[in-house]
């Protein structure tokens, strides 16, 4: 999911960090004092969750978890995502400094457009509510796929092919993200409910 | 009261750093890393060996290499990783009679790349120093031994040349375990740390919001 440096031309490189830096700020807006911890938390937690290896598919993939990053934050996650990659990249080399404004965005849009378009299924009870998780988990895992995919037509390669590596690639990670996101959410629903308070607020 | 509301709080809340730190050690105790593309080089009498692969341990099938002089960035040959990540090609004849210093870069797919640099002299070393390369062309064969340009004892060149050789063929695994282990990879403490300069940055400003809060 990541980006490595010296791929992307920088044109691409500044506007992916104009936006992540237009991104983070409407995060930083919308995080108050009582969500403070919050982010920490799910900042840190996707921060170890790239270390988790999925052994399936034909390149090895890792967790991302931006969708359950998503759906518990909103906009409060491109901030959270934005700092645990500069540490990721600091710490473990993954991604570069230089593609920090393009990662972010390929990973924290569509943990944003989760939040918006699941979050009336979520206040849903029952199942309803449990599907919007997985699918949250699911869809993010997809379009950031696709995002990576459009950043790099720029460097030549074609659209429809890296696409489809990309998307071959993510399948077994999409499912198990959209697991462990309705895992969480449920988890969460019965035993921590404030920590959902972005979804009904 | 914000204070009180965030010390009532602080119970339920801290019990994520556990399940992280948990989380942390499975990771670390099992190998597996994460997603981050490496290739190494070295060399071994004409020719250069490269490796290619995913941290930790899948190797990169079919990956693009680039064979570039370090200085003026032109690309003196390109090739494809097999299905062990591998792939050799002989030592260029004109980046040998440069002395050029080769940069090896993979591209893989994904955005994935990763650069090697491999310096003359630890490239040129294997078939004598003063050696003069053979005018072949890039990934043709050239011939294992070039002769020593040095006039000398016929006799004496050809031990040397001998001797040579079976340095390069003893010294090829250590060299290969050696910029093995020159790859940094993710430790335990870089995680920990990781983990422990997000709490800290947050418990900070998190500090300075209640101090806002409490004198207005």
């Amino acid at each position: 999911m990541h980006i490595s440096e010296g791929v992307l031309s920088p044109a691409v490189l500044a506007g992916g960090a104009a936006l992540a830096v237009v991104g983070a700020a409407v995060g930083l807006k919308k995080i108050d004092y009582e969500a403070i911890p919050r982010v920490a938390i799910l900042s840190a937690a996707f921060f170890v969750a790239s270390l988790i290896h999925v052994p399936i598919g034909p390149v090895g993939v890792h967790l991302v978890l931006n969708g359950l990053m998503g759906l518990l934050l909103g906009w409060m996650a491109v901030p959270a995502i934005l700092i645990a990659l500069f540490l990721q990249a600091l710490l473990f080399q993954f991604g570069g400094l230089t593609v920090l404004g393009v990662n972010t965005v390929t990973m924290a849009a569509p943990a944003v457009f989760c939040f918006y378009a699941y979050r009336g299924l979520l206040r849903r009870p029952g199942m309803a509510a449990g599907v919007a998780a997985f699918a949250g988990g699911a869809t993010a895992i997809l379009l950031s796929g696709g995002l990576v995919a459009a950043a790099l037509i720029t460097t030549g390669q074609a659209f429809l092919q890296v696409a489809e590596l990309v998307l071959l690639a993510h399948i077994p990670v999409m499912i198990i993200e959209g697991v462990i996101t309705l895992f969480i959410f449920l988890f969460l629903k019965k035993v921590r409910p404030e920590m959902l308070e972005g979804i009904y607020a | 009261m914000p204070e009180k509301y965030f010390l009532l709080r602080r119970k339920p809340v801290f019990r994520g750093p556990a399940v992280l730190l948990l989380l942390s050690v499975l990771t670390a105790a099992t190998p597996a890393l994460a997603h981050l593309a490496l290739i190494f080089a070295y060399a071994e009498g004409d020719t250069i060996h490269t490796e290619s692969a995913f941290v930790p341990d899948t190797p990169v099938r079919q990956g693009k290499i680039l064979v570039m002089d370090k200085k003026t960035e032109k690309v003196l040959l390109t090739g494809q990783t097999d299905d062990r990540g591998k792939f050799s090609f002989k030592i260029p004849a004109e980046a040998a009679a440069q002395k050029m210093d080769l940069e090896i870069v993979l591209e893989a797919a994904m955005g994935h790349r990763a650069e090697w640099l491999l310096k003359a002299d630890s490239y040129l070393t294997g078939a004598g120093a003063g050696k003069t390369a053979p005018p072949a062309g890039a990934a043709s064969p050239s011939p294992a031994a070039a002769p020593e340009t040095k006039a000398g004892d016929p006799e004496r060149q050809r031990f040397e040349e001998a001797l040579n050789q079976a340095l390069e063929r003893q010294l090829a695994p250590l060299r290969e375990k050696l910029t093995e282990l020159s790859i940094r990879r993710t430790s335990l403490p870089d995680i920990i740390g990781g983990i422990g300069y997000i709490l800290g940055l947050f418990g900070l400003w998190a500090y300075f919001q209640s101090k806002r809060i409490k004198n207005p």
